[in-house]
């Protein structure tokens, strides 16, 4: 039987994390291995990456495999809401906890705040009160912790190297 | 076989998790390591791939310091084959001026963050964490080498 590499993200995973599954392994038997290593009870979620509705626990992970393997998060929240603040403005919306930082970016930059996709590569998102700011292939999921499903961003230039020589 | 405590950082650093899926997607790629020199291509906008040589002594407490390489004549890439921008954030950062092209203009770059205190201030989140790694590094050039401002060198290898 192959393998599929499933590198995962999620509630107090921490790093991302790889595990190499049997290729006819269910959803729900991937969120009992998640479980069984995290701790989570039984109402943990498995998503992949970037989707907003979690997958099917019937179904089998062969289905979402892609090139790299699959990519997928779990969670105990369902969504996760997220707030960006740009020049004052703030806008919000509520995605799934595998959205990648550079999903929610391209849709405050240039969905809300009506950024040239060129503009928005000059800016980044800021993890609000702090100078942390997470690289495109984080989950929002990885930087909050159930019951708190929420997280708050600045979009902030990214500003061009400069110094004394 | 029996490493440096540094080489053996580096080494548990690129076999992560977070590394190899870099890998898996052709973003970046280890081409060699001889200790405490390595190699590692990285995939730019339409393609083309850069090669980077790092000096990793004392990996991860000391940061790297990196520079564009060329491998078949094992030496700093020639300026002409060098990424270039539309004078934005590339260019600042791929600079033959700075140090003979020795170090990228990087916070997170050993040779270059020396007399760049300010940087601290203005630039933390591209200081070196020598909990993150190499990979650090990496994402900083391979974000610059995707954005809008890059523009392809002529002699860049596909």
């Amino acid at each position: 039987m192959s393998k599929i590499d499933v590198f995962y993200q999620g509630d107090g995973v921490g790093d991302l994390e790889h595990v190499e599954i049997d290729d006819g392994t269910t959803i729900a038997e991937l969120k009992k291995l998640f479980s069984d290593k995290h701790g989570f009870d039984g109402d943990a979620l498995v998503f992949l990456e970037d989707e907003d509705d979690p997958l099917d626990e019937l179904a089998d992970l062969k289905e979402h495999t892609h090139q790299a393997g699959v990519k997928a998060h779990v969670h105990r929240c369902r969504r996760v809401e997220v707030v960006v603040t740009f020049n004052g403005e703030a806008v919000d919306r509520s995605f799934g906890p595998g959205a990648t930082i550079a999903k929610v970016k391209k849709w405050a930059a240039e969905r809300k705040f009506e950024m040239s996709e060129c503009d928005a590569g000059e800016h980044v998102l800021q993890i609000t009160g702090t100078d942390e700011r997470p690289a495109p292939g984080i989950h929002v999921g990885s930087l909050v912790a159930c019951p708190k499903c929420r997280i708050e961003f600045d979009l902030v230039p990214d500003q061009r190297i400069n110094g004394a020589e | 076989m029996s490493f440096p405590p540094d080489e053996r950082a580096f080494r548990a650093d690129v076999a992560r998790p977070v590394f190899r899926l870099s890998q898996s997607e052709g973003r970046w790629q280890v081409q060699s390591i001889e200790w405490p020199s390595v190699v590692i291509s990285v995939t730019a906008r339409g393609g083309a791939a850069h090669v980077f040589r790092f000096d990793c002594s004392g990996y991860p407490t000391t940061p790297p310091t990196g520079t564009l390489w060329d491998t078949a004549a094992n030496t700093i890439l020639p300026f002409d084959r060098w990424p270039r921008g539309n004078g934005g954030r590339v260019s600042a950062v791929f600079r033959p001026d700075w140090k003979n092209g020795t170090a990228l203009y990087l916070p997170c770059d050993r040779v270059s963050i020396v007399g760049h205190d300010n940087w601290r201030t203005e630039q933390p989140s591209k200081i070196w964490r020598p909990g993150v790694g190499i990979i650090h590094y990496l994402e900083l050039v391979y974000e610059l080498l995707n954005c809008r401002d890059y523009i392809a060198p002529t002699g860049a290898t596909a």
